[in-house]
C-alpha cells in the first residue's frame, strides 16, 4: 500500500497523476502580513487562483489528476484552510509542506528551538496534523538562508528534517542546492538515504556554478529543475531568472544522460503571492504551455514525461517510513 | 519561493517629516485626547496608567508551534480577571507596549476594554532586530538589504494615521504609542533604523515613541532625537536594569529632558533592581526635581506563550509598590503626577499641544 498525505487526507500514490513538485499558492516572508501593501481581499485572492489551479486539473486530466505540492513552509504564509478549500473546489491534490523554507524565515520561537523540538514539529504535522485543520504535511521543507552558505539554524533544521523523514516516511526538499556539503553530511550521519531528498533549485540563474551536482548525484540525491518560467525573456524577470534555452540545455543533458530518475521539474510559480509583487504571468501551466512542449519538440518521448512526473513523483512522495 | 527586485529607499539625511509620510488624518488629531483600543479618549479620563505592561504575549512563531494551543475564551477570562483586578485597586489604563509583532490581538483588547471598564492603549512599533520577521531583514530582494528608516517610519506610522493592523485583514482603532526596542548587548544597523522610523513616526503623527534601551540609552535617545520628535515624546524602558542604573542613564535620560520608565516593579528578574533599589532610584530622581520624567510599570505579561510570563499582577504598582514609596517619603501628589500626570501628558497626541 502506498500513501500520501494531501491537504484532504491521505490518498493512495496511484491517484496523484501528474505532480508539479515544487509550486506555491502563496508565498510572503514572515511579516508581511503587517504590511497592508500587499493585502488582497479573498475574492480577489480566489479569483487569482482558482483559474489557475482548474486550468491546471483540465491540463493534467490526460494523466487522470493534477497534484501541487504546496512549497510554502512554516511562517511564510502557509494557509492549509484556504489549501483544503482550494482543492475541494477544483479538484487539485494539494500536498501541503511542514519545515521552513530557510533558516532566515523561522521567526524567533523556532529559531531558540532544539533539534528535538523542530523534530517533533515535524513528526507532528506530518503524523497528526498542522494546527487544528486536521490536514496532515506530505513533504518537508528545508533550505539556505540568504548568502548562499548554510548558517547554524539551516543545519539544524535540516538534521530536524532528516530525523522526521526517517520517522514518517516524508521526503524532503530543499530551496536552493547549493553547499549541499553540510547538507548531505547531515543526511548521512542521521541515516537518510538521499533519494528521499530533493535538492531544490539547482536549475535557477544565480545558483548557477554553485551547485555540486556532482557530490549531490554521488550521494544519491535528486536534483530538482524546479524553477522553470522564472525566463529572463519575460518583461521584468526576477532575480533568480535564467535564459530559457540555457535551463532547458541544462535539464536535457541531464534526461540525455540516462539521469532522468535522478530529476524533477516544476515551475515554483505563485498562484498569488504573499508577500512580493510575484512574476506576472508565469503559473504552474508553464509545465503545460512551455515546458513540455519544448521537450517534445527535443525529442523526449512521452514514456520518460511520464517517468519525470508521474511514476518519479508518485514514488518519492510516498511515505516511507525507515524503520530504526 | 521568491520575488523581486525592490530599490532600496534613500536614507535621507535630515528631512522634515511631515513632507515624507502622509498627512496626518484627523483622527489621529485630537488636542488633548490618547488614543485607545476603543477610539480616542480625553487624556484626562485615563486615570492611573501603566505605560509598560502587556496583554497578549506571543513569541513570534509560538502562534504555530505544534504544543502551544491558544484557548481565546481562556486567555480573555485570564486578561478580565487581571483588568479587573487592577481597576479594583484604582487602576484607569493599561498599554500594551509589546508592539505590532508578538501577540496584539485587537479584536480581543478592545472586548477586554469594553468589558472591564479599562482603557486599553494599543502599540505600533517592533524590535530589536531579533524579533522581526525575515520580511524585514531578508527581503526578496538582490542583496537582501535590511528595511531602512524611512520604510519601518511609513509601516509604523500608517498604523497611527490609518489604524492598526489586523494582518491582511482591516485596520482597527490608530496607535496609541511606537514601541520598538534596542539589543541588549548593543545597537545593531537593523535596531537603529527601528529607533529612527519609530521616532520618524512619532514625530509626524503625535504619539509618543518608547524605546527599550540597549547597551547605550543615551546614544539610542540621541538617535530618536535627531528625528526632530521632542524629548519629551520619548519614553526610554528598561531604566531599572541593572547596567542602566548603575552607568547613571536614568539621570541622564531626565536631563536631556526625556521620559523615563522604571518598569520592571515587582519583577524578580536579576537583570534588574530589587523594588527596594527601585525606590531609592526614584527618590533620587525626584530629590533631582525630576517628578515630570518619571513613569511607573510592571511589564507584567497578561498571558504568554512561546516563552514563560512573569505572573506579575497588573495591581502591582499600586498595591505593592505605593506603599513602599510612601514609606521613603514620596508623597500622594508626586506619585499622582507620575501614574496620572505624566501619563496623561504623555500619551496625548501631540502631547495635548495643538
Amino acid at each position: 500500500m502506498t500513501r500520501v498525505n494531501t491537504v484532504l487526507g491521505t490518498i493512495s500514490a496511484a491517484e496523484l497523476g501528474f505532480v508539479a513538485i515544487h509550486e506555491h499558492i502563496g508565498y510572503g516572508m514572515p511579516g508581511c502580513e503587517l504590511d497592508s501593501r500587499w493585502w488582497k481581499k479573498p475574492e480577489q485572492r480566489y479569483e487569482e487562483t482558482v483559474p489557475k489551479l482548474r486550468k491546471f486539473h483540465e491540463n493534467a486530466l490526460p494523466w487522470g489528476a493534477a497534484t501541487f505540492v504546496e512549497a510554502t513552509g512554516i511562517c511564510n504564509g502557509r494557509d492549509i484552510d484556504y489549501y483544503k478549500s482550494l482543492s475541494d473546489k477544483t479538484g487539485v491534490h494539494i500536498i501541503a509542506s511542514t519545515g521552513f523554507v530557510g533558516g532566515d524565515t523561522a521567526l524567533p520561537f523556532f529559531e531558540r528551538a532544539s533539534v528535538e523540538y523542530l523534530t517533533d514539529q515535524f513528526v507532528h504535522e506530518i503524523s497528526v496534523g498542522i494546527g487544528d485543520t486536521g490536514a496532515r504535511a506530505g513533504i518537508i521543507k528545508v533550505g539556505v538562508s540568504r548568502g548562499f552558505k548554510m548558517k547554524e539554524l539551516d543545519l539544524r533544521i535540516y538534521r530536524a528534517a532528516a530525523r522526521a523523514s526517517r520517522i514518517t516516511g516524508a521526503p524532503i526538499f530543499t530551496h536552493l542546492a547549493v553547499d549541499s556539503e553540510p547538507a548531505l553530511a547531515i543526511f548521512a550521519e542521521e541515516g537518510l538515504p538521499c533519494h528521499r531528498v530533493l535538492f531544490g533549485h539547482a536549475d535557477d540563474g544565480v545558483s548557477q556554478g554553485k551547485v555540486n551536482e556532482k557530490a549531490i548525484l554521488d550521494a544519491g540525491g535528486r536534483i530538482g529543475f524546479d524553477t522553470f518560467g522564472y525566463d529572463l525573456e519575460l518583461p521584468d524577470p526576477p532575480f533568480w531568472g535564467r535564459r530559457r534555452q540555457e535551463r532547458l540545455d541544462h535539464f536535457l543533458r541531464f534526461l540525455n544522460t540516462g539521469l532522468v530518475d535522478r530529476v524533477l521539474a516544476s515551475a515554483d510559480a505563485n498562484c498569488s503571492p504573499l508577500g512580493w509583487p510575484g512574476v506576472k504571468g508565469h503559473t504552474v501551466n508553464y509545465l503545460f504551455e512551455r515546458l513540455l512542449p519544448d521537450l517534445r519538440e527535443a525529442g523526449v518521448e512521452a514514456s520518460t514525461i511520464d517517468r519525470i512526473f508521474v511514476r518519479n513523483t508518485a514514488e518519492f512522495l510516498t511515505l516511507q517510513p525507515i524503520r530504526p | 519561493m521568491c520575488a523581486k527586485h525592490e530599490q532600496r529607499e534613500p536614507e535621507g539625511a535630515k528631512m522634515f517629516t511631515g513632507l515624507l509620510l502622509d498627512e496626518p488624518t484627523a483622527r489621529s488629531i485630537g488636542v488633548t485626547s490618547a488614543n485607545t483600543v476603543l477610539g480616542p479618549v480625553d487624556a484626562r479620563r485615563l486615570g492611573v496608567t501603566l505605560v509598560s505592561e502587556s496583554l497578549m504575549y506571543v513569541l513570534p512563531g509560538a502562534q504555530y508551534a505544534y504544543d502551544i494551543k491558544i484557548d481565546r475564551a481562556e486567555v480573555f477570562d485570564a486578561l478580565a480577571a487581571k483588568l479587573a483586578e487592577f481597576k479594583a485597586a484604582g487602576g484607569g489604563t493599561i498599554v500594551d507596549a509589546t508592539g505590532m509583532f508578538q501577540g496584539r490581538d485587537l479584536r480581543l483588547y478592545e472586548a477586554l476594554s469594553r468589558a472591564t471598564g479599562v482603557h486599553i492603549v494599543a502599540s505600533t512599533g517592533q524590535g530589536p532586530e531579533a524579533m522581526l520577521g525575515g520580511y524585514y531583514l531578508t527581503p526578496q530582494t538582490n542583496p537582501p538589504t535590511p528595511w531602512p528608516t524611512q520604510k519601518f517610519a511609513e509601516l509604523f506610522g500608517r498604523e497611527v494615521n490609518e489604524g492598526m493592523v489586523v494582518p491582511r485583514l482591516e485596520r482597527r482603532a490608530a496607535a496609541g504609542m511606537v514601541a520598538t526596542a534596542v539589543t541588549e548587548s548593543g545597537m545593531t544597523p537593523t535596531d537603529g533604523s527601528l529607533v529612527r522610523g519609530a521616532a520618524r513616526a512619532g514625530a509626524a503623527y503625535g504619539v509618543p515613541v518608547a524605546i527599550r534601551c540597549g547597551g547605550d540609552a543615551h546614544a539610542e535617545l540621541q538617535l530618536a532625537l535627531d528625528e526632530e520628535i521632542g524629548a519629551q515624546r520619548v519614553l526610554i524602558g528598561d531604566m531599572d536594569r541593572h547596567d542602566a542604573a548603575a552607568k547613571g542613564w536614568p539621570k541622564l535620560v531626565a536631563a536631556r529632558g526625556a521620559r523615563v520608565a522604571i518598569d520592571h516593579i515587582g519583577s524578580t528578574d536579576p537583570r534588574y533592581l530589587s523594588d527596594a533599589q527601585r525606590v531609592a532610584l526614584i527618590v533620587d530622581l525626584l530629590d533631582a526635581g525630576h517628578a515630570d520624567r518619571i513613569f511607573l510599570s510592571s511589564s507584567a505579561t497578561g498571558v504568554s506563550f512561546g516563552v514563560p510570563g512573569n505572573g506579575l499582577p497588573y495591581s502591582q504598582v499600586l498595591t505593592r509598590f505605593v506603599p513602599l514609596l510612601l514609606d521613603a517619603g514620596v508623597t500622594q501628589a508626586q506619585i499622582e503626577q507620575m501614574l496620572i500626570t505624566n501619563t496623561a501628558q504623555l500619551l496625548s497626541v501631540n502631547g495635548g499641544q495643538a
